[in-house]
C-alpha cells in the first residue's frame, strides 16, 4: 500500500528525455515508484491531462525573515517551488549575536525592503548560532529551505563593528573559518558573500571589506565540504563581472567547489554584457572551473510609491536620505520648497523627463482614477510642470499613495533571453525571492519561463525547462536528494498544466507584519503540490502540511 | 588546461593601502600623481559611482590599464 499515487499524467522527471504517461507513487516522503504503478494507495491524485514533475528549486532567495513566520514562503510554493536557498548576497539571520541584530536589520530592510515590524513583532529572536536559526524555522516549514550562510554576517561576528572599516587579522580570518565549519555542519548550503550591497546607511555591507585571501581561506573551507560559493558581482559593468568570474574561475579550480553569480542581466544599453559574460564562463568551464551565471526569467520592472524607499532611487541620495524618513519628517521635507527645488535639480535640467518621463501611474492604490495608465510625462504636462515635481506633487496630494510602474528596465527581450536560458551553463535563478518587497514581485518566475519561452518563444522543450529548474539546479548545488522523479529521492512533485501555468499579474498585498506591502503574482495553472510526499498545495488553497526540511 | 582568452588587467587593494601606493604597485613606470590619475580615469566604479567616492575596498577590482578595443 502507497501512501499516495499521481496517477494518468505526464511525467516529465527531470531529465530532460521526454515525458511519458505513467504514474508516481510515493511511500513515507520518498517516490516508491515511477511509470505503470500497480496497487493501491490510501490517496490518489488524478493528474490526467497534467504534466507531473519534480518540484522546481529557486537557487537566489531571501526568505530568511518571512521563514520564520510563513514556512511556505508564500506565493513561492503555489507557483510550484518546493525548495528555496535564502541567505544570498551575504546576509543571512544567522550566527548574529544579539548585539549586532540592529544593524543586521539595517541590511535586511535595505536589501529586502521589509518593514521594520516584521523584526520586531512577527517572531522571537532567541539564536545566536546556524543551528539555533535552523531549529527556529525547522518545525514550521512545508517547503524544504538549502540555507547559504552569509559572508558579512560571519565577518561581523568575528570582528564585530571593525567587520565595516579593515580587513582582517590572519587570526581573525582563522575564526571566520572556524565559525563557517561550524555553520556548514549545522546545514548550511554554502556561503554567500557581495561586491555590491550596501546597508541603510549607503555603507558598504562588510564582506565588502575582505581580500580576496579572506575568500580564499573561506573557499577552503567550502572545499572541505564541496559546498557553494555564491556572490552578486557588479552586474552594471561587464569588465567587472568577467574579474569576478575569474576570481570565482580562481576559487573554483583552487578548492574544488562549485561557485555562482546572480544576477546576469541582458540589457540593450550594454547588448554585448551578457554575451561576454557567458563566453568567458565556457571558457573558465572548459578549464575545469565551475562558475554558474544566474540569470532571471522574468524583465526588470520596478513599482514605487513616495510611501517607502525604493530601488528606483538608487543613484539619487538625496531621493533616498529624504525617503527613509520616518513619514512625518519625510512629508515635511516633501513640503519644503528649498528640499524639492533640489530634489528636482538632482534630475538635471529636463527634470526628470528621460528618468522619470516614462513612469506609469498604477491602480490600486489612492491614484486618482483618471490619471491611473498615463505616462508621468502626461500627467507632469497637464499639470504644467516638470516630471519630478509632477511626481512629488501628485503624491503629496494623495497621502503619498500613488505608486508608480517603470516597466521594462531592461533584460525585457524574450528573443535575445531565451537562448542564453537555455544555454547549458547558464542557471536559471536570481529570482530575489523575498526581496525588493515594495519594488517588484519576485514570485513567479517559474511559471513565466514556461509561458514566455517555453509556450510563446519555443526557446526551449518543457522537459528542458523542467530539467533547467529541477535536476540541474538539484546537481549545480549538490543537493542529491531532489530534482528528479526517481524511486529512492525525495517525493517532491508539482502536478501542472502545460497550456495554462503562468504567473498572475503583479498586485499589492498588505499581508507583511505590521501591514506592510509588498508585490506578489499569484500562480496560474498549478494544481497540486507535494513537499516531501505530502501535499502543501492543492486545489488553489495551502494545506496545514508541515513537511518541508532543511536540505543539503 | 584550456587557454583564456585576454581580458582587462586588474589588481585588489592591500591592507590598508593608498592609491597612491597601489598605483605605484601597478603602474611603476608612472610617477605617483600620475599613476593614481590613471587609475582613477580607469576605475570609475570606484572613483565616481561610490559613496564617498574613492573609498577603496579590500574587494575591489581595480583596473590596471583602459578598456580593451
Amino acid at each position: 500500500m502507497f501512501d499516495l499515487i499521481v496517477r494518468g499524467g505526464t511525467v516529465v522527471d527531470g531529465s530532460g528525455q521526454p515525458g511519458f504517461a505513467g504514474d508516481v507513487a510515493v511511500k513515507d516522503g520518498r517516490i516508491a515508484a515511477v511509470g505503470e504503478v500497480e496497487g493501491e494507495a490510501r490517496r490518489v491524485i488524478d493528474a490526467a491531462g497534467r504534466i507531473v514533475a519534480p518540484g522546481f528549486i529557486d537557487p537566489h532567495t531571501h526568505f530568511d525573515v518571512q521563514l520564520l513566520w510563513d514556512g511556505a514562503a508564500r506565493p513561492a510554493l503555489e507557483h510550484g517551488v518546493t525548495c528555496v536557498v535564502p541567505g544570498n548576497c551575504s546576509l543571512s539571520l544567522a550566527p548574529i549575536k544579539a548585539d549586532d541584530r540592529r544593524r543586521v536589520v539595517g541590511m535586511f530592510q535595505q536589501i529586502e525592503e521589509m518593514p521594520p515590524e516584521a523584526f520586531t513583532t512577527a517572531f522571537d529572536w532567541t539564536w545566536e548560532d546556524f543551528a539555533g536559526y535552523r531549529a527556529a524555522i525547522e518545525d514550521g516549514l512545508s517547503i524544504n529551505v538549502a540555507p547559504l550562510v552569509g559572508h558579512s554576517v560571519i565577518r561581523l561576528w568575528v570582528m564585530g563593528a571593525a567587520a565595516q572599516e579593515r580587513a582582517a587579522t590572519a587570526d581573525e580570518i582563522t575564526a571566520m573559518q572556524d565559525l563557517l565549519r561550524e555553520c556548514l555542519a549545522a546545514g548550511a548550503v554554502g556561503l554567500s558573500t557581495s561586491f555590491v550591497d550596501v546597508d541603510e546607511t549607503g555603507r558598504p555591507v562588510p564582506s565588502r571589506f575582505a581580500q580576496f585571501e579572506e575568500l580564499d581561506a573561506l573557499a577552503a573551507v567550502l572545499g572541505e565540504y564541496g559546498r557553494m560559493l555564491q556572490c552578486v558581482p557588479e552586474f552594471y559593468a561587464t569588465d567587472i563581472t568577467i574579474a569576478r568570474i575569474d576570481q570565482l574561475a580562481e576559487l573554483s579550480l583552487k578548492h574544488g567547489i562549485p561557485t555562482t553569480f546572480s544576477p546576469l542581466f541582458d540589457t540593450s544599453a550594454v547588448p554585448d554584457n551578457a554575451p561576454r559574460a557567458i563566453a568567458r564562463v565556457e571558457e573558465q568551464f572548459a578549464r575545469g572551473a565551475r562558475v554558474w551565471p544566474q540569470m532571471q526569467t522574468r524583465p526588470i520592472d520596478i513599482s514605487f510609491s513616495l510611501l517607502r524607499p525604493s530601488l528606483f532611487f538608487a543613484r539619487l541620495p538625496r531621493w533616498v536620505r529624504v525617503l527613509r524618513q520616518p513619514l512625518d519628517q519625510r512629508l515635511a521635507a516633501l513640503r519644503d520648497p528649498d528640499t524639492v527645488e533640489k530634489m528636482v535639480g538632482d534630475l538635471g535640467p529636463d527634470g526628470g523627463e528621460a528618468m522619470m518621463g516614462r513612469l506609469i501611474v498604477r491602480g490600486g492604490d489612492a491614484a486618482p482614477a483618471g490619471l491611473v495608465g498615463k505616462t508621468l510625462s502626461e500627467v507632469a504636462r497637464e499639470r504644467g510642470q516638470v516630471p519630478a515635481r509632477a511626481l512629488i506633487e501628485l503624491s503629496l496630494e494623495n497621502g503619498l499613495d500613488v505608486a508608480f510602474l517603470s516597466a521594462s528596465q531592461g533584460h525585457q527581450s524574450t528573443d535575445r533571453i531565451g537562448p542564453m536560458l537555455a544555454h547549458p551553463l547558464v542557471h536559471i535563478g536570481a529570482s530575489d525571492g523575498g526581496a525588493h518587497l515594495a519594488s517588484f514581485s519576485t514570485y513567479g518566475d517559474t511559471g513565466y519561463l514556461f509561458s514566455e519561452f517555453v509556450r510563446k518563444a519555443g526557446a526551449m522543450s518543457l522537459e528542458k525547462a523542467v530539467a533547467k529548474i529541477t535536476a540541474e539546479t538539484a546537481d549545480i548545488w549538490g543537493l542529491k536528494d531532489r530534482g528528479r522523479l526517481a524511486p529512492g529521492l525525495a517525493a517532491d512533485i508539482v502536478v501542472f498544466d502545460a497550456k495554462s501555468i503562468d504567473r498572475a499579474d503583479e498586485l499589492p498585498a498588505f499581508d507583511m507584519p505590521g501591514d506592510g506591502m509588498r508585490y506578489v503574482r499569484a500562480a496560474r495553472g498549478v494544481d497540486t503540490v507535494l513537499v516531501n510526499g505530502e501535499v502543501a498545495y492543492a486545489d488553489g488553497g495551502y494545506t496545514d502540511s508541515r513537511s518541508g526540511v532543511v536540505c543539503v | 588546461m584550456a587557454e583564456l582568452s585576454r581580458q582587462r588587467r586588474f589588481v585588489t587593494p592591500g591592507p590598508d593601502e593608498t592609491l597612491e601606493q597601489l598605483a605605484l604597485r601597478a603602474l611603476p613606470d608612472e610617477s605617483p600623481e600620475a599613476g593614481a590619475d590613471l587609475i582613477r580615469s580607469w576605475n570609475l566604479h570606484i572613483f565616481a559611482m561610490r559613496r564617498p567616492p574613492g573609498l577603496l575596498l579590500g574587494s575591489d577590482v581595480v583596473f590596471v590599464e583602459p578598456p580593451l578595443g
